[in-house]
């Protein structure tokens, strides 16, 4: 009888995202104007900011945007001075739309391609959550073709159908040591797919007054077949068996939305947006692996988010005829209790300030770009699950430029 | 155009320099004066890991994590009495090589590059092994195997070729006790964890061939010793002694997996024997149970092998007549008479501790408390288990150095308390668990 001696490896990656930020980076004239839009006709962008308002606009669009963003975290382990950067990256998310329909018919059709979702981190491998994330870049493009009717001169409304295209790439390191003295590694990487749609109502008040309401459905997107790459000690690999796949579903979230337009003189526009963002669909991270080991298991990690609010508000001020001065900003809160602070998307209650320039090149041709600062408040947390301590801080650098061409 | 280009580029560096900054106050050392730092204890001190003493090990030893940290608050040198370059395995250690069928963990001593000198044999004592002299300037006094018992003990220093080392002088001519020599050069601070050996030597041998430290000594050596380190006012901290059950040295080898593995050959089989002791010294076989804890290096493969007796040849452990031999078991007298003995020693040196002043980690309760619920650090799950618990290394009684980084900050967590210092805490993801094939 061989000499006996339990080998339990409890070592289960618990890997686990959460969806980075919701980007909210659709437009850059909107993004100028504090990002508001819901309640206004500025550009094709509405296809996304207001289905309903597609119809209203004047003339039939062809535009694309891109934001590159740049996400500066830092984390400081509790009772430390040690400051753990993220690495400079540029995340890209983009947009392009079309409206088109008959000169002042009464129906446009629309498309949009956007990045409602993502988020690109890189904490590296040495920094004190490695265990938790080393780095993730995930995206979520939303493809969306869009109806826009005019009830009355007054009165639009519009719905489109949103197909998402979702990958993910997110990296952990295992707590188990080779014989080089090198962490374990985890990688996660797949794509997957889901569905929702987007509805609005958009109105022309007597009192010059516009406003619009949207509702954009939750997207439950589902990767069915990642893989699931596991990187440990040659003694240990049998127990992360390769290759491997996984299964995992992501619940997208809603946004509901109203906005209002002010048109003070026919130099200014003022704009405010109110979002509710149902994030409460988002109770856990689940992963299932196609072969479970002892080691192996599914995952299963609580994220319990809560329905987040935001309040938003611009203006925008047209210094000639084709010269335009915008600012604007917000306040948006966190969707993320006390003790579900993750390194991914290290979230808290966050302000930002934006600014932004048209000009218009052509008669047709519109040139638009938008600068956003955003601080994500200090937040010091011990996380329920990986039992992470500390303070995370971010601060978001977002410089953009489009150009739309109307006729 | 051109212009707009370099705008560019200049705005994006101005951006990429802009990364927010955690501000916290600066770290201090409180009412403490952390220049001259020195360490007293035996292997745990020592920063013994798998089963040996070597260069590695060494330099993740707790007070050398503590004292870097201590870098932030005016601390200064720390010199370890590390095994030099081509002798740096020490006294050789353990290494996992692999995994049998089965799963079981196979090892294997690693005896190259040892620092070996030679063997003394001491009469009435054994054989002495010795190492290369150290004769640098030391701050961690660790030394291997050294009971409270043996810290005024003349002779020592030819008895224990760990400390041997440490000395000028050549075993057997050594007389300078413990206690002398590390509190002969002035130090501002101290952490002192003796005392685990008094109750660990008797328990790692089953209960026989050494002896638990009397209570009575044991107090009055502590308070002696603690009377010396605080003499010019030095403040310091130190640490009760763990619960030798919280160690996987006998917690990984069970009489329930045992008998498990044998009911699979033969289940006719109903119960394993140990020589128990039933009061004073009296030992007797009886049927063994959950509580009497074999020890981690004892040869399973003995159970069920023939044995000669005055009633014919019977089959080890399964008999009341070939019980399991005493030496690898701590029974569950044994357990109680070693608990009762160690919880004695921690009241002294807390009620010691608190006379002075001192910090104190509870290494006691903090072991016992990681037994019964596991412990979770920045994402890592780590357990009393043997290999697979992450904190504790082959020998089953000595850690890792990821579990030495645990040990550090909780030492430094008791002198932040205490002493109002904020020595920032050690990152214990920057440190290793087991290393695995």
């Amino acid at each position: 009888m061989k000499k006996i001696l339990l080998l339990v490896l409890a070592l289960i990656p618990v890997i686990s995202f959460a969806q980075g930020f919701q980007v909210n980076l659709e437009g850059e004239k909107q993004i100028g104007m504090g990002h508001t839009g819901t309640g206004l006709l500025q550009d094709g962008a509405s296809v996304f900011f207001n289905p309903g308002a597609v119809v209203m606009l004047p003339d039939n669009y062809i535009q694309a945007g891109i934001s590159p963003l740049m996400f500066r975290s830092v984390f400081n382990p509790m009772g430390t001075d040690v400051q753990d950067h993220v690495a400079n990256k540029v995340a890209t998310p983009f947009t392009f739309y079309a409206a088109v329909g008959p000169k002042n018919g009464w129906w446009k059709l629309g498309m949009a391609v956007y990045t409602p979702f993502g988020g690109l981190t890189d904490w590296g491998d040495t920094w004190a959550g490695k265990y938790t994330l080393e780095s993730l870049d995930l995206k979520a493009i939303y493809f969306q073709p869009t109806l826009s009717i005019k009830l009355t001169d007054y009165l639009s409304i519009g719905g489109g159908f949103v197909y998402n295209h979702s990958s993910v790439d997110l990296t952990q390191a295992i707590p188990l040591t080779n014989s080089a003295g090198q962490d374990g590694q985890a990688e996660l990487k797949g794509s997957g797919r889901g569905y929702g749609w987007n509805a609005g109502i958009f109105m022309k008040t007597e009192s010059g007054i516009t406003v619009g309401i949207t509702h954009r459905s939750g997207v439950s997107t589902t990767i069915s077949n990642g893989n699931a790459i596991f990187a440990v000690p040659p003694s240990l690999q049998s127990s992360f068996p390769q290759p491997n796949s996984f299964y995992s579903n992501i619940p997208l979230p809603s946004t509901t939305s109203v906005g209002l337009g002010f048109y003070p003189t026919d130099r200014w526009t003022i704009a405010f947006d109110a979002n509710l963002v149902g994030w409460d669909v988002y109770k856990a991270l689940a992963f299932d692996y196609k072969i479970n080991t002892p080691q192996l298991q599914d995952s299963y990690s609580a994220r319990n988010y809560q329905d987040a609010v935001s309040v938003r508000a611009g203006a925008q001020y047209k210094a000639c005829d084709n010269f335009f001065i915008r600012f604007g900003g917000g306040f948006a809160g966190t969707a993320v209790q006390d003790g579900y602070v993750t390194a991914e998307a290290p979230d808290a209650p966050r302000q930002f300030v934006t600014c932004g320039l048209g000009y218009k090149l052509a008669s047709k041709l519109d040139l638009d770009v938008s600068f956003e600062y955003e601080h994500v408040d200090a937040r010091t947390q011990t996380n329920n699950q990986s039992q992470l301590a500390g303070t995370f801080e971010t601060n978001v650098y977002i410089p953009g430029l489009s150009l739309a061409y109307h006729w | 155009m051109k212009n707009f280009k370099i705008y560019l580029s200049a705005g994006l560096l101005f951006l990429a320099a802009c990364k927010p900054e955690i501000h916290n106050p600066a770290p201090t050392k409180g009412r403490a004066d952390f220049t001259r730092y020195i360490a007293v204890g035996n292997s745990l001190t020592a920063g013994y890991s798998n089963g040996g003493l070597y260069l590695a090990g060494q330099l993740n030893s707790y007070p050398a994590i503590m004292a870097k940290q201590m870098q932030a608050v005016g601390g200064g040198t720390f010199n370890q009495p590390l095994f030099a370059a081509g002798q740096e395995n020490g006294s050789g250690y353990l290494k996992l090589t692999g995994f049998d069928a089965s799963g079981n963990p196979i090892t294997a001593l690693d005896t190259n590059h040892t620092a070996i000198r030679g063997i003394l044999p001491v009469p009435g004592f054994g054989n002495v092994i010795l190492y290369t002299k150290y004769t640098g300037d030391i701050e961690n006094y660790g030394v291997p195997g050294i009971k409270l018992l043996n810290i005024t003990y003349a002779p020592y220093g030819n008895l224990n070729g760990f400390f041997e080392r440490m000395l000028p002088g050549n075993a057997p001519t050594n007389t300078t006790d413990y206690l002398d020599f590390v509190t002969a050069k002035s130090f501002t601070f101290f952490s002192d964890w003796l005392g685990n050996n008094d109750a660990l030597a008797y328990a790692t041998g089953g209960g026989v061939g050494d002896v638990l430290t009397d209570k009575n000594v044991f107090a009055q050596l502590y308070e002696l010793s603690i009377e010396k380190l605080t003499a010019s006012g030095q403040k310091g901290v130190v640490g009760t002694i763990p619960d030798v059950t919280s160690i996987p040295y006998f917690n990984t080898v069970t009489i329930g997996a045992i008998l498990a593995g044998v009911q699979k050959a033969n289940p006719s089989v109903q119960a394993l024997y140990v020589n128990a002791l039933v009061s004073g010294t009296t030992y007797a076989p009886r049927v063994a149970t959950a509580n009497d804890l074999v020890i981690l290096t004892f040869p399973t493969s003995m159970i069920g092998t023939l044995v000669t007796t005055p009633y014919g040849p019977l089959p080890y452990g399964l008999t009341p007549y070939t019980p399991i031999d005493n030496q690898y078991v701590l029974d569950a007298n044994e357990v109680a008479l070693t608990r009762d003995y160690v919880q004695s020693y921690n009241a002294t040196i807390k009620s010691i501790a608190a006379q002075k002043g001192l910090a104190v980690f509870d290494a006691y309760t903090y072991l016992n408390n990681i037994k019964a619920n596991g412990l979770v650090v920045d994402g890592i799950s780590l357990s009393s288990s043997y290999i697979s618990g992450g904190l504790f290394s082959l020998d089953g009684v000595h850690l890792t150095p990821r579990g030495y980084s645990i040990i550090a900050n909780e030492f430094i967590k008791a002198i932040n308390s205490t002493y109002g210092s904020t020595i920032p805490l050690a990152n214990v993801a920057s440190y290793q668990g087991l290393t695995f094939p």
